[in-house]
């Protein structure tokens, strides 16, 4: 409906297409990436490519599958072009000796954070979508267009390299 | 080589409408799976000559993905599919020489993989001369290749094909030929011997091709099933 | 890769929210940190807001319209499968005999399928390999736009990974791919021929009967 508005010249109604995805899908991004400013570029970008094509778009109502798509490979891309700088050796955590449980969580969330960057794009992302955004794996295989075993075989491989980075540091 | 892919750019918007329709498709489906910007650039470049020599786009747009998605670098990707381009054309001019004006890309695409195994114009003209219609060359095309590589020569691959299409042989049962080949060989005849079977058409199973058993009697030959009766 | 670096099937399950067996407490306390890690880093995840909005918004006000194109097809064509009859085994053991395996319904209208529906004829096609060390092993190809970790082989008896696929009449090039980055042939194709990337590609030719390999 709304698509179809767009197409039929209605610029400002994106908007409403805009906001309904940034909300779905925003987490995904940064979780992707792991920072802010990165994951509201490629979700930019991601937009701005789906208003351009928009016209080829077969199907009006799939506008979301679709539209993550782009968006999968903007977030992709964003990796792959980070992956020269191995950063994994800055990572340097305090021993888990401190009382304050806050900043715990916040050691936590640092080492997994850098644990991520180690993985494939392909895993991250299965990872992300799992525990992250907590959806299910008949969700992630509707929005990536992948199967459900082959997603399970992503998160699993990315479980247990997270377990090993983790142990490293916690 | 940008500034050039540019000027023919421009020089083709306002030449050939039907130009930017192709080159728009190709961009989005490039952008759809995440190649680079400079990538793209170059590709639909490419695109934009092809479209305006009347070669179709689609297999250019398929090459470049595939390379990205192989993660090979993008210098190399855009030097492999201005090479696939080179030989695309080529084959168009060999296609168009046997009278098809608008070759569909998978025509082109085979002809073009044949002539790069060493199959020569005039056998993709034979082919394409024989067939009911362009899309069944591309496959005729896609069989004598497919043959060629089991150990029959180019000569004997497009003989095969082009007599079972001259026999009015369905294009579906040509595309069997391939496997055939390989369950011969399995069963122990060399290359020369399974050239001689597809020939006489069909491996002595004729029951097996679908027309019912009976239906085009010929003397000596072997039973659907089971052992020769005297 | 030892058993200490990988976490065992039911502490997957567990994390999956399957059923699962009984866990050791060592492993409980591994998947349980996990997941509390996944907490907190998800609860430090900034949230992306209406700053965004504005920012596509101003882009594309400069941007040519989105225009509707008249006459745009459907996304899926009926696609009717038809199922033949199997090929009579020949002598020698070394022919595959085509295998029937029940069709997958399509994962929804707008993702691709996964199996190819250009066609109206299409045919069941067996891959197979042989990998007894491979992790994983996929499948891309002109039929899935070599999308790499898309169509996934089962693992079976002695290694051999294997998967079927429906597929369209005609030429189809290929290649697996073993744990995510190695690419490489199937040796038992109707043919190989350069990539043009400094690889090979495995072609064959998919006819009404379906495919025979070595």
């Amino acid at each position: 409906m709304v698509v179809r508005r767009v197409l039929d010249g209605d610029t400002e109604l994106y908007r409403v297409l805009v906001e309904r995805y940034r909300r779905l899908f925003g987490r995904y991004a940064v979780g992707m990436l792991g920072d802010r400013d990165a994951a509201a570029d490629a979700m930019q970008e991601a937009f701005i490519r789906a208003y351009d094509s928009l016209a080829s778009l077969r199907n009006p109502d799939g506008f979301g599958h679709w539209f993550f798509r782009i968006l999968t490979n903007q977030c992709h891309n964003a990796v792959a072009r980070r992956r020269p700088t191995s950063d994994v050796a800055a990572v340097d955590l305090p021993a888990p000796d401190r009382a304050d449980r806050l900043v715990e969580q916040a050691e936590l969330g640092a080492a997994l954070e850098a644990a991520l960057k180690e993985l494939t794009p392909e895993q991250r992302e299965a990872f992300v979508m799992k525990h992250v955004d907590g959806r299910s794996y008949e969700d992630m295989a509707q929005l990536l267009g992948v199967g459900v075993d082959a997603l399970k075989m992503r998160v699993h491989r990315a479980r247990d390299a997270l377990r090993a980075s983790l142990r490293g540091r916690t | 080589m940008k500034s050039i892919g540019g000027l023919l750019t421009l020089v083709l918007l306002c030449l050939a409408p039907h130009a930017l329709t192709a080159q728009e498709g190709v961009r989005a489906q490039l952008e759809a799976r995440g190649l680079p910007a400079e990538l793209v650039g170059d590709v639909v470049a490419l695109a934009a000559d092809a479209a305006a020599q009347g070669v179709p786009t689609e297999p250019i747009a398929n090459k470049a993905i595939e390379g990205w998605a192989k993660r090979v670098p993008p210098q190399r990707i855009t030097a492999a599919v201005r090479q696939f381009y080179t030989r695309m054309v080529q084959a168009q001019i060999a296609v168009r020489a046997s009278g098809v004006a608008d070759p569909p890309g998978e025509l082109l695409a085979s002809a073009a993989e044949a002539m790069g195994r060493g199959f020569t114009q005039e056998h993709v003209g034979a082919v394409v001369e024989a067939a009911p219609e362009p899309a069944a060359a591309g496959h005729g095309l896609s069989v004598a290749t497919a043959l060629q590589a089991q150990g029959l020569g180019p000569d004997r691959a497009v003989e095969i094909v082009t007599g079972a299409m001259h026999r009015g042989q369905p294009v579906a049962e040509i595309l069997d030929m391939p496997s055939l080949a390989r369950a011969m060989q399995a069963r122990g005849l060399s290359p020369g011997q399974v050239g001689e079977q597809l020939m006489l058409g069909g491996g002595g199973m004729q029951g097996a091709h679908g027309r019912p058993p009976g239906s085009q009697p010929r003397e000596g030959q072997r039973g659907e099933r089971g052992p020769r009766r005297p | 890769m030892s058993e200490g670096n990988r976490l065992s099937q039911n502490a997957h399950r567990y994390l999956d929210g399957e059923p699962h067996g009984e866990l050791p407490e060592a492993e409980r306390v591994q998947t349980d940190r996990l997941l509390e890690a996944v907490r907190a880093y998800g609860e430090s995840l900034p949230a992306l807001d209406e700053t965004l909005d504005d920012a596509v918004l101003a882009a594309v006000r400069h941007r040519r319209p989105a225009r509707r194109r008249t006459g745009w097809r459907w996304l899926m064509e009926p696609r009717e499968v038809r199922m033949r009859p199997i090929w009579a085994p020949l002598a020698a053991a070394a022919a595959v005999v085509l295998l029937w395996v029940g069709t997958r319904g399509p994962l929804g209208p707008e993702a691709p399928a996964l199996t190819p529906t250009v066609a109206a004829d299409t045919v069941f096609v067996r891959f197979e390999l042989m990998a007894p060390n491979a992790r994983d092993v996929w499948l891309a190809g002109s039929f899935n736009d070599w999308r790499a970790e898309q169509l996934p082989l089962a693992a079976g008896a002695g290694g051999v990974w294997s998967t079927t696929l429906a597929l369209p009449l005609g030429e189809h090039q290929y290649q697996f791919v073993v744990d995510g980055e190695r690419w490489i042939p199937d040796p038992t194709a109707h043919a190989q021929v350069d990539d043009g990337f400094g690889g090979t590609n495995s072609v064959i030719v998919v006819g009404p009967k379906g495919v025979v390999r070595s």
